[in-house]
């Protein structure tokens, strides 16, 4: 059956010099570069390296570009590649689950794209076109698209003209949503990434240190503080430019327009990615919100969807940064999730608080003990009545509401978390206990759904256990329909 | 709940057994050194060892057998297990990706098989079922296996 397709087409050419510009960096340059260094050559002699490297890189780019076909049939399509070991992969359209297209700032400048064709199957390259011409790509996928799973959809997608986004951020908007992902893991990233090049750079990161006035006798003459109060400052200025910059990169141009299999999603600054969210295989959906962020109004929504093995495309950003009412109309598009109506959500049980101050009381002893032979020991204790003061205003966030098909469950009281679960895609229901909510007379359930692992999942930790045993049946009751 | 065949019990048992022979051994090791270091009789990191393991090798299969249960739905099969933290966990028929019938050689020769089912899922995509006779296994991976034919996802 297969073996009928052609594979009778080419990337587009430019993908050589492309390929070319991408590897030369490290093939051209590195290897001659340590080869001059190590053995101390002449000048003239590295720059015939470079050449050679150069030439047998263009070669074999090209090489590599030439034995490269593929080819769409009436079923699938079929990728041959492979200079010496040659593999044809045929992957049938009804397998494919998503087509993607990202664009590189190399790509974008010869007008290029790579497409990439996801099956599901879980494995990284299951089949990847690097590079076809922009148009080509459109093309591809519209073919793929209709061909495969969805053949719903009556209208040509390409044909179709362009509809309004149902939410697009502007660049203000962007830049507002970088100043709330203040990272100081990136800067402490750059730090480590910048230390080995520290025989290369022409300043040594001490030195910038010095710079600062952080030299060890100034910091232990006490006179040190309004330095350190500098450097505090600097750091957190750093760590708002890192974010912005980041999110920038990222969300720069972020549209999502709904079409006839689901929502289409275009971001990127430098590297413009285009990814498809079909309606059917978005499993839960998640609104995020910090405590300034909530005090201002604005929310984070992300699906969880069910993709590959990688971890960043299970979970899709569906808005960055946005109004509940720019909300609504993204999750009415996806159909099965919606914000939860008026009734009120039912609260986990007191004794949550009971646990918690259970749980902390053996570590509180322990400092105390220690306390007994060195009594700075005790300040730590001052963090006995704050952890159960964060359990009682976690308590409050947290509760559960079941109503409409739809599992709403709200966590966190710094980081407020809202699952919406649609019931028909829970895998697995579980409820656990504990030894010591069994002695509280408490469980906490899960709802099991499909997709990448997200940081946390929607489970209601101390519900009473006659209520969680009785969610459980009623969500059991809602998976038969 | 159904419980598990008697013959897991003595998986179990061997389990702990071939865990408990590991710790003694290097209890035993432990001992020499400890001797010819500090002059301890040979024989006490080893009774240490022996003492500590009475609870893993003498009651926790027990418990953690009886702590095993399941029981078979028209639509949905529950598995519960746990002895400290006891586990309720439904998995509708419906929602099974495949199904394996495993055995291993301890397994084998006490005649019990084990089922897992794996599912989308993230925390519970596998669950399994241990201490089955082959063909009450085999009978519900085929009823699961027909429920998804007639129903598929």
């Amino acid at each position: 059956m297969s073996g009928d397709t052609v594979a009778d087409r080419r990337l587009h050419p430019a993908t050589v010099p492309v390929r070319f510009l991408k590897d030369a960096p490290s093939t051209v340059l590195g290897l001659p570069a340590i080869a001059g260094f190590v053995s101390n050559v002449g000048v003239g002699r590295v720059l015939i390296f470079v050449g050679i490297a150069a030439a047998a890189l263009i070669f074999f780019s090209w090489l590599s570009w030439y034995r490269f076909k593929y080819g769409v049939g009436a079923h699938e399509i079929v990728i041959e590649k492979g200079l010496l070991n040659r593999s044809r992969r045929s992957i049938p359209f009804d397998r494919i689950q998503d087509v993607d297209i990202e664009r590189g700032p190399l790509a974008r400048l010869f007008g290029l794209a790579k497409l990439k064709i996801e099956t599901g199957a879980g494995g990284k390259d299951e089949g990847a076109l690097d590079s076809v011409s922009v148009a080509e790509a459109e093309r591809l996928r519209t073919a793929l698209r209709h061909r495969g799973a969805t053949i719903d959809a009556s209208d040509d997608a390409a044909a179709a003209p362009r509809v309004p986004p149902i939410f697009a951020m502007d660049i203000g908007r962007v830049l507002l949503s970088g100043l709330f992902n203040f990272s100081l893991v990136f800067i402490a990233g750059l730090y480590a990434a910048l230390q080995p090049l520290q025989n290369i750079l022409p300043f040594t990161i001490e030195d910038f240190a010095l710079w600062l006035g952080f030299t060890e006798d100034r910091l232990l003459s006490g006179a040190a503080l309004p330095i350190i109060a500098a450097g505090l400052v600097l750091a957190g200025l750093l760590g708002v430019i890192a974010g912005v910059a980041r999110t920038l990169a990222r969300d720069y141009g972020f549209t999502l327009t709904l079409e006839p299999e689901g929502l289409r999603r275009v971001r990127g600054l430098f590297t413009r990615t285009e990814v498809m969210i079909p309606r059917r295989r978005v499993q839960l959906g998640l609104i995020e919100s910090g405590p300034l962020r909530r005090r201002l109004g604005w929310l984070t929504l992300n699906v969880q969807t069910l993709s590959g093995e990688s971890k960043d495309k299970g979970r899709q950003a569906l808005a960055p940064l946005a109004t509940e009412a720019e909300i609504v109309p993204i999750l009415s598009a996806i159909g099965d999730l919606a914000l939860p109506g008026d009734g009120a959500f039912v609260p986990v049980s007191r004794r949550h608080v009971l646990k918690g101050i259970v749980y902390n009381l053996p570590p509180a002893i322990g400092v105390s003990i220690a306390g007994l032979f060195f009594p700075p020991a005790w300040l730590l204790l001052l963090l006995f009545p704050l952890t159960v003061v964060g359990t009682i205003l976690e308590r409050r966030t947290h509760g559960y509401r079941l109503a409409g098909g739809l599992l709403h469950v709200r966590r966190g009281w710094w980081k407020q978390r809202l699952w919406i679960v649609p019931v028909k895609r829970a895998q697995t229901i579980s409820v656990s206990r504990d030894w010591l909510q069994r002695r509280l007379g408490l469980a906490t359930l899960l709802v099991d759904t499909a997709g990448a692992a997200m940081m946390s999942d929607p489970r209601i930790v101390d519900m009473r256990a006659e209520e969680a045993v009785a969610l459980a049946a009623a969500i059991r009751r809602g998976l038969r329909g | 709940m159904n419980r598990l065949e008697p013959g897991q019990l003595w998986v179990m048992r061997i389990h702990a057994a071939i865990f408990a022979g590991v710790a003694l051994a290097a209890g035993l090791a432990a001992g020499f050194g400890f001797h010819e270091g500090f002059g301890t009789p040979v024989w006490l990191p080893a009774a240490v060892v022996l003492v500590l393991l009475s609870y893993p090798l003498l009651i926790a299969p027990g418990r953690h057998w009886r702590a095993w249960g399941y029981e078979k739905g028209d639509r949905e099969l529950a598995v519960a297990h746990g002895v400290l933290r006891q586990v309720h966990t439904v998995v509708p028929y419906g929602r099974v990706q495949h199904i394996d019938v495993a055995q291993g050689p301890i397994e084998r020769s006490f005649g019990v098989t084990r089922l897992v089912l794996h599912t989308a899922g993230t925390a519970h995509s596998q669950v399994v079922l241990p201490g089955l006779r082959r063909e009450t296994a085999e009978a519900l991976r085929d009823e699961i296996r027909e429920y998804i034919r007639q129903e598929p996802a």
